[in-house]
């Protein structure tokens, strides 16, 4: 009994314990994992530190001397001056400690980029070549030239993290692209989103295996940096716990107005537009919904179900869909569910035609008898969308009548009156739409002109009620309004 | 993020600034029963002939504002050839292809009154009183002036 007691004591007591690391309680050290050659060290370091100290630290536990330790952390050596306090470090995070017999010597900076590209979102500051790459970069200036506009000294991200499952702050990690390690140095801090999140631009010198260091090819060229991000508000202490940047999402450092409420907001979302139209993020997940709610959101050959920017500005899609898990779970499998479907409505596929399944089904173009695999197993007819069967294709109404002939005769008035509802649902549908002429969606007229203009995203066919054909000067001559 | 929806606050923000604006053509204007969603006001055109008389109208946002575009009826009978008979007037600024959300509605407001003071026969909603505008506009400036002192609400000037 006592025993039991003990261990629930001493069960609470890690709990306490648990409760208070998770609060933001600054504590002075963190816990920090010193990945070597060939081993983790883990050691408690105080913020106030010194790399020079922590040289020491390691080094002892190393059995070598401070001289033969290289620091390495976020693509930078670290300089025997720089505090821990510098580097975004959390608990658990990893720094690199290399054994090395010669200072190696940095390559002359070699021109790697030859585009220029507008899209920066991060700048260097002048020349800390050996600064935390979290404290050389910072948020851009809008307006390149505006000396009054204050920035913050260090960049700020943003990613969704799969594991806390909502958008979180954001670290930027370098690694090797060739052999994963991160003890990697860039030779050059990357000036854009694109230097981050496109591969092969940025350049660096892999330390992982002194012996044999990572090249990019045969003729010994340096390998290129992969850029990665982490959540910053979670830990566990594992090296590819990785999290997608939205580079959409900034900090308003210009105090700019949301084009909706025009509330001027912390976090803000920019277009990728050419007038970098701001919403702030309940503005935009209202945005999304309103359009998820209408279906407008396009398919785009590239980037996939997204949406542009609220001001319709050309060339302004969201190019990161991972945005879109800013909204609730629900409205995001909508999102999903809709995108799968508009995917296999281009692919020239067909939706199971069963009530609640609407399975997405690819068959070839010239198979009419479709099976719903995965789904209901309805096997229905391509065309005309009833079950299947041999032959051409039969009106509905008349397939109720012969279904009744070889039963007994019933009044058709009570029939039309015993009429479950899904049956009453789709007839209400039948009766009160017609199909666009171009991509078949039914579609409601409730009230207005004759001109229709489809609503399905993407297709925006312009026809005539009355004509159910394309809309035509003669329509609007004829009976624009009826 | 618990704040007040997103419309609400934009709208309520818009109505105080429309009302310190303190315009001359649109006034009286107020929140029906406490829903801002739904506001009334009174236009007073400066043309003739419809300078003669105020119109009510009532403007509906949508819970999606500004993300869809607000809709305006006329609740006073007006000889127009852009409002039907039913109030509904069609508007470029908030129909659905056009609308921007960071339109305001003091200029959809702006846009309302210019289409009252002149006409646009070109694009009518009733084609009889369009016609008549284009081929007897005595004739229709008549018959608007006299249905406007029937109809419409009386000027407070």
């Amino acid at each position: 009994m006592e025993f039991i007691l003990d261990f629930f004591r001493s069960l609470f007591n890690t709990m306490l314990a648990l409760l208070s690391f998770g609060k933001k309680t600054v504590k002075n050290t963190l816990n920090i994992n010193v990945k070597t050659n060939d081993q983790v060290l883990n050691i408690e370091l105080d913020r106030s530190l010194e790399i020079k100290e922590v040289k020491e630290i390691v080094s002892e536990k190393l059995g070598v001397s401070t001289d033969e330790i290289k620091i390495i952390f976020a693509g930078k050596e670290l300089t025997d001056s720089t505090t821990i306090a510098e580097c975004d470090l959390g608990q658990m995070s990893f720094l690199h400690a290399i054994k090395t017999k010669r200072r190696t010597e940095k390559p002359a900076s070699m021109p790697l980029i030859t585009v220029e590209e507008e899209d920066s979102v991060v700048v260097p500051v002048e020349d800390h070549s050996s600064k935390p790459l979290c404290e050389t970069l910072q948020d851009l200036k809008l307006v390149q030239n505006d000396e009054n506009v204050e920035t913050t000294r260090k960049a700020h991200f943003f990613v969704y993290c799969y594991f806390c499952k909502k958008m979180c702050r954001g670290k930027l990690r370098v690694r090797c692209c060739k052999c994963k390690e991160c003890a990697f140095t860039v030779y050059q801090d990357p000036r854009c989103w694109d230097d981050v999140l496109k591969p092969s631009r940025i350049r660096g010198l892999c330390e992982s295996n002194e012996d044999h260091p990572c090249t990019e090819n045969e003729s010994g060229n340096s390998p290129f940096a992969e850029f990665y991000f982490k959540c910053a508000e979670h830990s566990l202490g594992l090296e590819n716990d990785f999290a997608v940047p939205l580079k959409l999402v900034r900090i308003n450092e210009q105090n700019v107005p949301c084009l909706a409420c025009m509330d001027v907001c912390e976090t803000i979302l920019v277009f990728p537009c050419e007038f970098r139209h701001v919403t702030c993020l309940d503005c935009f997940l209202q945005y999304c919904r309103s359009r998820l709610l209408e279906r407008q959101f396009l398919a785009h050959p590239d980037i996939g179900f997204t949406l542009q920017c609220p001001t319709g500005c050309p060339n302004s899609f969201i190019d990161e869909i991972h945005h879109f898990k800013l909204l609730s779970p629900e409205e995001y499998d909508r999102y999903q569910m809709y995108a799968t479907e508009e995917y296999v409505l281009q692919a020239g596929g067909v939706l199971c035609p069963r009530p609640d399944c609407g399975m997405g089904l690819l068959v070839e173009p010239e198979c009419k008898k479709v099976v719903c695999q995965n789904g209901c197993g309805f096997v229905f007819c391509r065309d005309c969308l009833q079950g299947y069967h041999i032959g051409d294709c039969i009106p509905e109404m008349n397939q109720i009548d012969m279904n009744r002939s070889c039963e007994y005769t019933v009044n058709p008035n009570n029939a039309a009156e015993a009429r479950w509802e899904d049956v009453s649902t789709a007839v209400t549908i039948k009766v009160s739409t017609k199909p666009c002429p171009k991509c078949r969606t039914p579609t409601e007229r409730d009230g207005g002109c004759m001109h229709m203009v489809c609503t399905r995203s993407g297709c925006d066919f312009e026809w005539c009620w009355i004509c159910q054909t394309e809309w035509t000067r003669d329509c609007m001559g004829a009976h624009w309004f009826g | 993020m618990n704040k007040m929806t997103n419309p609400h606050r934009r709208l309520q923000k818009e109505l105080a600034d429309l009302k310190s604006a303190g315009l001359k053509s649109f006034r009286d204007i107020s929140v029906h029963d406490d829903n801002i969603l739904f506001w009334t006001g009174l236009i007073l055109p400066e043309n003739p002939p419809y300078n003669k008389g105020a119109f009510r109208i009532e403007i509906n946002f949508p819970a999606e504002y500004p993300f869809k575009p607000p809709r305006i009826t006329f609740r006073t009978k007006i000889y127009h050839p852009n409002i039907d008979e039913k109030g509904q007037v069609c508007l470029p600024i908030i129909s659905t292809e056009n609308w921007k959300p960071a339109t305001k509605t003091d200029q959809v407001i702006q846009a309302l009154i210019a289409l009252v003071n002149d006409p646009e026969p070109e694009h009518p909603l009733r084609a009889d009183i369009a016609e008549e505008f284009l081929k007897d506009k005595k004739k229709f400036n008549k018959n608007a002036e006299e249905f406007t002192k029937k109809n419409s609400e009386k000027r407070v000037d």
